[in-house]
């Protein structure tokens, strides 16, 4: 009798011990640079390394999971993944459903526009033009508000941003408005565009949790955000995932996440931004 | 410098090439699974439920006719969201994505699957029955011995039917984040429309290599069916009305 308590007592302990706890990180990892898959199914991006960062000093484990973006707010609103990090703006109507870490990232929208389309921010979207964006976007409602106020322009959604861009690409649609650094990737990708101009919208993206913060996470992702900037790493990653060319990023990851596996979390922020700069 | 055409090509056809690759290793096994399992959860309950319209008593009649006209008359997303995301708000039971794709295409299968067997059964002439009865069989006997092979004969060129249409609704699960062939591939273009040298075009051409799988698939399974189906075959057995050529 002694020993099966023994035994069970040891393994009971060893199992709270060994066993980190894991929370699951839902992404719509559609959206380069902040979270996408690479050609070898390698989840990566802006939010994805904080996240991935913020638990290494945490001290906790993630599993990223890709999840749909129309319904995210939704599923992380009811708890069926623990965290969220999909470039989420904070939204007041979003609040009702989830509530929000502090702000890790500070957004304005950007306006593609064909290059030989001879229009500027001004004219695309007040001259009765069809701009496109994404369903469930702030852009999208940017859109509906200027529409609401009686500017003359027509909105146009999309569940997937390529698929306005293909239309702009050919002529069905004459902008396509999404937050700045995807828009910068769209532009640097394809000649035939570029950004007409930002608007100054001053987004902050935020990390989101089940309503109520039931698993008490957002002490933790609040600390470990505070942590990150002030190791120098956050800039870091900003460095490498801003305005750089996709594959290189992808290449320097593969190269530097080893360094995060072993728990360095300045070292691979510092290899990222390096590597993906060159 | 990378510049010259031939390597720009070669560096295209490698992208393309892992992003097929991805496609078929992480999405397809999904799509797989659920379009057999969905199959096989659909069989069952449409065997179930076209046995009792035929064979059963009239309130159980109606409760079938209840099922199969409800599931048929449901489009599939809203079948779909409503496992998924209904259930878990309004009753508080979340069930895997999986899972929720799985149970609700197979009950909306087993509903199209009912009327299948259902017609198939009757459309054994009558004649056959009353043959059963004459040589001394039970009505039990009858049914499993002289019917039901007939009809499950019958039932073969419209469940292949089935077969291809259940395996393209597979692709809405993806809706529900369901990582299968369509899930995939949105993950592979539109990470290729941001990479130099691509574009947001390039959808296209995933989106094809995508359909050209499905189309695989697809004739797969029917070519194995129509095998099946000769396999089968009673020469010189007919339904009243049909030509046999």
């Amino acid at each position: 009798m002694k020993r099966v308590f023994l035994a069970v007592f040891l393994i009971g302990l060893f199992a709270v011990l060994g066993l980190a706890q894991t929370y699951d990180v839902a992404s719509d990892t559609t959206w380069p640079p902040f979270e996408w898959a690479d050609a070898t199914g390698n989840l990566l991006g802006f939010d994805l390394d904080v996240m991935r960062c913020i638990a290494v000093l945490q001290g906790y484990e993630i599993n990223i999971i890709t999840y749909d973006w129309e319904i995210i707010f939704d599923d992380v609103g009811i708890g069926r993944a623990d965290i969220g990090a999909s470039g989420a703006t904070i939204t007041a109507e979003r609040e009702l459903k989830v509530d929000f870490s502090d702000p890790y990232w500070t957004s304005d929208q950007a306006v593609l526009i064909r290059t030989d389309s001879g229009l500027n921010i001004v004219t695309v979207l007040s001259g009765g033009y069809t701009v496109g964006a994404q369903v469930e976007t702030t852009g999208a409602v940017f859109v509906q508000g200027l529409i609401d106020e009686g500017v003359n322009v027509t909105l146009q959604e999309y569940t997937l941003y390529p698929l306005s861009v293909i239309d702009l690409i050919n002529g069905n649609l004459d902008a396509v408005i999404q937050d700045e650094p995807a828009s910068e990737a769209s532009a640097t990708a394809q000649e035939e565009l570029t950004i007409a101009g930002v608007i100054r919208t001053n987004e902050n993206f935020g990390f989101f949790v089940a309503e109520g913060d039931p698993s008490g996470l957002l002490p933790l992702l609040n600390d470990g955000l505070k942590q990150l900037k002030e190791l120098g790493a956050y800039d870091n990653l900003v460095r490498a995932y801003m305005g750089t060319d996709i594959t290189k990023v992808e290449a320097a990851w593969v190269a530097s996440i080893g360094l995060l596996d072993a728990g360095d979390v300045v070292a691979f922020a510092a290899s990222l931004a390096e590597l993906a700069n060159q | 410098m990378r510049s010259s055409c031939s390597a720009l090509k070669g560096v295209g056809m490698a992208t393309i090439w892992q992003s097929l690759e991805l496609m078929i290793v992480k999405g397809l096994p999904n799509t797989i699974l659920l379009t057999l399992g969905l199959i096989a959860g659909g069989l069952a309950l449409g065997t179930l439920i076209a046995f009792t319209q035929v064979y059963g008593y009239r309130p159980l009649r109606w409760l079938c006719k209840g099922y199969e006209q409800l599931f048929r008359g449901i489009p599939v997303l809203v079948l779909i969201l409503i496992f998924h995301s209904g259930l878990a708000r309004s009753f508080n039971i979340q069930l895997p994505a999986f899972v929720s794709a799985l149970i609700a295409l197979a009950l909306r299968s087993g509903a199209y699957q009912s009327q299948i067997f259902r017609g198939a059964i009757q459309s054994v002439p009558q004649g056959q029955m009353m043959a059963a009865r004459a040589l001394g069989m039970s009505k039990t006997k009858g049914i499993l011995r002289v019917i039901l092979p007939q009809a499950f004969r019958l039932s073969i060129p419209p469940w292949t039917n089935e077969f291809s249409s259940v395996l393209k609704d597979t692709s809405i699960a993806s809706a529900i984040s369901v990582l299968e062939l369509t899930k995939q591939a949105t993950l592979s273009y539109t990470r290729l429309a941001v990479i130099p040298g691509f574009g947001a075009q390039w959808t296209l051409l995933i989106l094809l290599l995508v359909a050209l799988i499905y189309l695989i698939l697809t004739y797969a399974g029917n070519a194995a069916l129509g095998f099946l189906e000769n396999r089968l075959r009673i020469p010189g057995f007919e339904t009243k009305g049909r030509i046999e050529r």
